[in-house]
């Protein structure tokens, strides 16, 4: 009798979360078929991966849970970054050269990063003030859809501007910081990619300091669960839905300037992490923030398993059979959605 | 404090309030009843500025308020519990509490009041990290109520506190509104439970299809005969 008393609250904990569990399940059995196949390398590459996808990602839950934009130049906000950590980072670079100094050169990169992440905050205060404000003082109906045709516009302005303006060559560094790769477990690191890790994880960090622990971080919160509620209380919607594009803005930059040396700077540059992105917030459930950042760990899981056991150009192929799957089986994503917009328009 | 002259006021093409005026002065209750229908919570979202007037002007402290967006109304000293809470239900009691008081940077000020509001509604230190979606009914009530007073406002509007409540606890919510005036917060209050709102508000205002149609102190229109037949069913 007592041995079925707890054994039936297990179950029926199990039966409610069963996304999340399938899902653990799935991705445990990956990780250790990954670690059998390619050892400590192939781990590793896995938890970097998904760094950078979940600090993109975090992002587009954020700018979708506070103000319901399915942001889709949210790679332009990347490629954004990519070219300003490039333009700041090669005249340095230049300078170095003919004047050796290993402070500055180990500052230098950071510097170009936190460039890349200043233009991104203001390029977002801009696009938000300039074509969503407007918009949402004039209607709020089909904002959803609205909103989502608009950012595609965004989009392909960017890409194409950039385009015109500095042509479709590839701008690039081969890496930032000029030293041996370290060694981990056996495993060789470049210690760009370490650092890149660090930057998408400390960023994260701060992010969610900043949304639990501040003032104005729980005013995105409230924001996010009730609009209403939030005028109410004193809160100003305007100026928190100019900083959560600002800051989501900011987050795509900064990541498009650390994998500077990984992904380059092109125009259309911002598509691949546009899409894995997407793939991780659609999965993990629209909205969700915390989903977002385990979501892409999951995603990038998937990738390195489909490298290692099918075939590299599988590579968008699977994750997004999964997201699929994951769909139909969980509509509102593993981990599921709490935003209040989907459901009230 | 607070006075509207001649507010007209609806949701895009349909009018609901009519040439509506009336006043509150400092330190009162004033109940404003009436049928289903009638633009009562209009009126008070209006007041709040989450509905545009038409024409008309709304004063506070003799200012006009009715061309400031919401959250400046907030600042200014008038806090609205409105009839859907508007809760953050995926936010713990404490940061319900907390958000209330965001126009207060002083966080010394900040928990004093909220160590007042604990002490006015004890239910609420009890359940204190519990969210605020899986809360009930009544405690939800209260914890609106209290949010809307952590910004230690100058008037309250109240809507519908007692709706869909047992008795015991809209007898609490109603004491913690005549608690409120002893305070000196002045209170405009939206009542369905006309008799009991009657008999403890200072001044009414009837509202009926958009129009105040009769006004006077809560002794006077509880005796008038029309209150009596409409609302009372004496």
């Amino acid at each position: 009798m007592a041995k079925n008393s707890s054994a039936r609250p297990l179950m029926s904990r199990i039966k409610d979360n069963l996304p999340i569990v399938v899902i653990s399940i799935f991705s445990l059995i990956l990780f250790v078929a990954i670690y059998i196949e390619g050892g400590n390398a192939q781990i590793f590459n896995t938890i970097i991966t998904g760094g950078m996808w979940a600090l993109l990602a975090v992002g587009l839950a954020l700018v979708f849970g506070v103000m319901n934009i399915p942001h889709f130049a949210h790679g332009e906000s990347f490629m954004i970054g990519a070219y300003v950590a490039y333009f700041t980072f090669t005249p340095m670079q230049e300078y170095l050269y003919t004047n050796p100094n290993k402070f500055l050169s180990a500052i230098a990169p950071l510097g170009a990063i936190l460039t890349a992440g200043v233009a991104g905050a203001i390029l977002g205060i801009i696009i938000e003030q300039l074509i969503f404000a407007p918009l949402r003082r004039r209607t709020k109906k089909d904002w959803i859809m609205n909103a989502f045709l608009l950012t595609v516009g965004i989009s392909f302005v960017l890409s194409n501007g950039a385009n015109l303006v500095l042509g479709p060559n590839f701008r690039g560094i081969s890496r930032y910081w000029d030293v041996k790769a370290v060694e981990i477990g056996g495993a060789y690191m470049s210690v760009d990619r370490l650092i890149a890790f660090a930057i998408s994880m400390v960023t994260i960090g701060a992010l969610w300091f900043f949304l639990r622990r501040t003032r104005v971080g729980r005013a995105i919160r409230a924001v996010s669960q009730d609009e209403t509620g939030a005028q109410l209380v004193g809160i100003n919607l305007n100026f928190i839905q100019t900083l959560t594009f600002s800051l989501a803005t900011a987050m795509a930059s900064i990541s498009g300037a650390s994998l500077l040396f990984l992904f380059q700077a092109y125009p259309t540059v911002g598509g691949t992490p546009l899409y894995y992105a997407w793939y991780v917030v659609m999965m993990a459930g629209l909205g969700n923030v915390v989903g977002a950042i385990i979501g892409g760990f999951i995603v990038a899981l998937l990738q390195t398993a489909t490298q290692l056991f099918v075939a590299v150009s599988w590579t968008t192929v699977l994750p997004t059979v999964v997201m699929i799957l994951v769909l139909l089986i969980a509509p509102s994503g593993i981990f599921g959605s709490e935003v209040k917009g989907v459901q009230e328009q | 404090m607070l006075e509207l002259k001649n507010i007209n006021a609806g949701y895009d093409f349909l009018q609901v309030l009519w040439d509506v005026s009336f006043r509150v002065d400092e330190g009162e209750l004033v109940a404003l009843i009436g049928p289903n229908g009638a633009g009562k919570s209009t009126t008070l979202r209006t007041i709040a500025g989450l509905i545009k007037l038409k024409s008309g002007e709304i004063l506070f402290n003799e200012k006009v308020i009715n061309d400031k967006p919401t959250h400046l109304i907030s600042q200014m000293g008038i806090s609205y519990v409105s009839e859907k809470l508007n809760l953050f239900t995926g936010m713990s009691v404490r940061e319900n509490l907390i958000l209330g008081a965001y126009a207060i940077r002083d966080k010394e000020v900040q928990l004093e009041t909220l160590a007042y509001i604990f002490e006015l509604f004890p239910r609420l230190e009890e359940r204190k990290d519990q969210l605020a979606g899986t809360m009930s009914g009544g405690e939800r009530k209260m914890l609106a109520i209290a949010r809307g007073m952590m910004s230690k406002p100058q008037l309250m509007l109240v809507d519908e506190p007692s709706l869909g409540l047992q008795p015991n606890l809209t007898q609490d919510v109603f004491s913690a509104l005549i608690q409120l005036r002893e305070r000196g917060v002045t209170v405009l209050l939206v009542e369905q439970n006309v008799n009991a709102t009657l008999s403890f508000s200072d001044r009414a205002y009837v509202l009926e299809q958009g129009k105040i149609v009769m006004e006077g102190p809560s002794k006077e229109i509880k005796a008038n005969k029309h209150v009596r037949n409409a609302y009372l069913g004496i």
